[in-house]
């Protein structure tokens, strides 16, 4: 077993094949007690890799190790939000759509017109979002799907935007009552009545203090100067 | 009749949402939004009722006449029967 913080949460973790053991090293710790254990029998990730034969067996500690990490954070008043994060001046924006909308390709271009140091990927596929003293993070974990593109850090959650292709680019402050449902399609849904009450707390409490948006973009320099100028929180 | 089980209703952000649970979220996988008399409605219909006790309930509620009222009712009515929600 492994020592893991993610998300300021003592993860005590099984793993041993390399995509994880690579993605995880930037948040080896150490403590004496954890909040979170992991662990995924070997004969277990041989059974979820025979129903999913699509995956290697190394995806398959990845992918599942990830899923359980985002069930249990629902108690430690967080959630997972499919999306890309970029961090810029002290806050992170995060860019949510289906896979293969283009969520990575809108914050890489952040980075190619603000510049690498300026715009960091916190996590490009899976960052964590948790209430910690109050306030909203939005936290790096090793999970960050196909990319290795994530940060051991946390921001401000300056800003939610559900992304959409559009040959116009277009944003909008979109109402919690248009996001939840957006939200929902891109989060982990827990089937357990206590579960998805503490997820409805949360979600309660962050979309209340949370920016909003619809974005509707190209691949311009354009789309980045449309979303970030409306967006940024560092005025 | 009454809604289904396996249905929470929730305000998220000072919006009603109904989210499944459990045994709902096999048959369906959405979120629902509802307004201000949907919420109303839909609360009453965790219970059994009938829609005669529902207009009522609604009439007293809300500055609504009777006409009205029920056209509301049985709106909302056919979009659960539609959705599958409601157990007659």
């Amino acid at each position: 077993m492994k020592k893991l913080k993610v998300a300021d949460i003592n993860v005590l973790i099984k793993y041993g094949y390399p995509t994880l053991i690579k993605q995880a090293e930037a948040y080896l710790s150490d403590f004496d007690k954890e909040n979170i254990r992991i662990s995924i029998p070997d004969e277990e990730l041989v059974r979820l890799q025979a129903e999913n034969p699509h995956l290697s067996i190394d995806d398959v500690e990845y992918i599942f190790t990830g899923a359980a990490f985002y069930e249990s954070i629902i108690n430690f008043n967080g959630f997972l939000l499919h999306s890309s994060g970029v961090c810029v001046n002290g806050w992170a924006y995060l860019f949510s759509a289906d896979s293969g909308t283009g969520k990575s390709t809108h914050t890489g271009l952040w980075q190619k017109y603000l510049g690498e140091d300026a715009a960091k990927i916190i996590n490009d596929d899976k960052p964590a979002i948790r209430i910690v003293d109050g306030k909203n993070y939005v936290y790096g974990t090793p999970w960050s799907g196909k990319t290795d593109q994530n940060l051991n850090i946390r921001m401000p959650l300056g800003a939610i935007v559900f992304l959409e292709r559009s040959k116009e680019n277009f944003i909008q402050p979109i109402s919690a009552q248009d996001a939840i449902p957006k939200l929902f399609q891109q989060t982990l849904r827990p089937r357990d009545p206590a579960q998805m009450n503490k997820l409805l707390d949360v979600l309660d409490k962050v979309l209340s203090e949370t920016p909003l948006y619809r974005l509707g973009c190209d691949m311009s320099k354009e789309a980045v100067d449309l979303s970030f100028n409306t967006i940024r929180r560092d005025k | 009749m009454k809604i289904k089980e396996g249905f929470l209703l929730r305000t998220v952000a000072g919006s009603n949402i109904v989210v499944p649970i459990g045994a709902g979220s096999i048959d369906f996988s959405g979120v629902i939004t509802l307004n201000e008399v949907g919420a109303f409605l839909w609360k009453l219909l965790e219970e059994p009722t009938n829609k005669e006790a529902m207009l009522e309930k609604l009439t007293a509620e809300y500055d609504v006449d009777t006409e009205t009222a029920s056209k509301d009712i049985d709106a909302f009515l056919a979009k659960l029967r539609e959705a599958n929600l409601l157990d007659d």
